[in-house]
């Protein structure tokens, strides 16, 4: 019954709640990229094993943002936490070339997965401040984006580090989410 | 064997599933068509237009006018992303080139992407909609003059119309899918996709 009230009153407000999982390979910046968008502040962060998993409230949303570790070995376990997720937000370190085919394989692959089947996808294409990044439009290329036809998807740059580009995505996102997408 | 007959059955019986690309320039106003399109033809809210940002990916609408269903593909507009346009014609029905008919300063821009978009042989016969749009602003122009602006050539091989419409405000986006509705119904491209659907039904 409270339950009942609790979800009355979010749909009354305007509340809503998503939940997001960030994916993509080790040292994408999937962690830099949660914290800041938590704290605002860049925490130097250790390859995670396992998961961080944290609150944001931007514009009306609840965000509830997993970072999974992007280690190949850990990777398979990702699927334990695809059951009702709205949002992928997939990081890819743009400087990173030589890896960009891997995490377009592994980008397509989670596409294909039954559960995520309805999730919108947002991509950042992150680390934009290190020399040699490749812009959006390369990373669309790259990713092979255009194979994606039934659902939503965005890409952003993004410079964790610098903060830029994460809160014009979440945006993107939040409207998306809005309005009934997926 | 039954999957078969199934699959068979469904595909004769089934509403037909039209896919339009709405495609145009940056600023043109495609994803604010989008939005009141979805708004008008389903109960979904649809976003208001100050809420929305540029398209930089892919929007999908899916909505059902006149007992068929339509998915409306929405593309960023900027010069860098009209690349993937072309990685969408292959399945596309038809076609909406919106023009912001009130930036006559873009349309020399606007014409050499649509030229382009018509060159491509993936999209040969697909109907065409080009909507003189934002007509709610007092200096816009009018579809007629939006056609001679954009002075088209070798258009006979397809159905195609200019509308004027206002995603603002909601203006012609009726008329505008009537019309899509209707040749769809009729076009040798919607037989050439159904065809080939139902090919790969079987060889499946």
């Amino acid at each position: 019954m409270g339950l009942v009230f609790s979800r009355l009153f979010s749909s009354l407000f305007g509340n809503k709640e998503a939940r997001i999982l960030v994916l993509g390979l080790d040292n994408a910046g999937k962690t830099t990229i949660l914290y800041r968008l938590q704290m605002g502040e860049v925490v130097s962060t250790i390859p995670t094993i396992g998961f961080n998993v944290e609150t944001v409230q931007y514009n009306n949303i609840k965000f509830q943002v997993w970072d999974l570790g992007g280690q190949t070995s850990i990777r398979p376990y990702w699927r334990c936490y695809f059951p009702n997720t709205q949002a992928i937000i997939y990081v890819v370190d743009s400087s990173d070339t030589d890896r960009l085919v891997v995490a377009k394989e592994e980008f397509h692959a989670i596409l294909e997965e039954e559960e995520l089947k309805g999730a919108v996808v947002l991509i950042y294409a992150n680390k934009q401040d290190l020399p040699g990044a490749l812009d959006d439009a390369a990373v669309t290329e790259a990713l092979e984006l255009h194979k994606i036809k039934s659902r939503q998807w965005a890409i952003f740059k993004t410079s964790a580090i610098k903060g830029e580009g994460l809160f014009e995505g979440l945006d993107w996102l939040s409207n998306t989410l809005k309005s009934g997408g997926g | 064997m039954f999957s078969l007959f199934y699959g068979l059955y469904k595909y004769m019986f089934s509403k037909t599933e039209f896919h339009v690309l709405i495609l145009g320039i940056d600023k043109a106003g495609k994803t604010t068509l989008l939005e009141k399109i979805k708004s008008q033809y389903s109960n979904l809210e649809g976003l208001p237009p100050d809420r929305i940002v540029p398209t930089v990916g892919l929007n999908i609408g899916r909505v059902e006018a006149s007992n068929t269903k339509l998915v409306f593909w929405d593309l960023g507009g900027q010069p860098g992303l009209r690349s993937i346009w072309e990685k969408y014609y292959e399945e596309a029905h038809a076609v909406i080139y919106v023009v912001d008919a009130a930036s006559p300063s873009r349309f020399e821009d606007s014409k050499s992407a649509l030229e382009k978009v018509l060159r491509h042989e993936d999209l040969q016969g697909a109907p065409l909609l080009i909507l003189a749009n934002k007509q709610d602003l007092a200096d816009a122009v009018s579809a007629e003059e939006v056609a001679r602006y954009l002075d088209l050539k070798k258009l006979d091989e397809r159905a195609y119309t200019f509308l004027a419409v206002s995603s603002y405000d909601g203006l012609g986006i009726k008329e505008s899918v009537n019309w899509l509705v209707d040749v769809m119904e009729r076009s040798k491209r919607t037989e050439m996709l159904q065809l080939r659907a139902g090919a790969n039904l079987i060889s499946n």
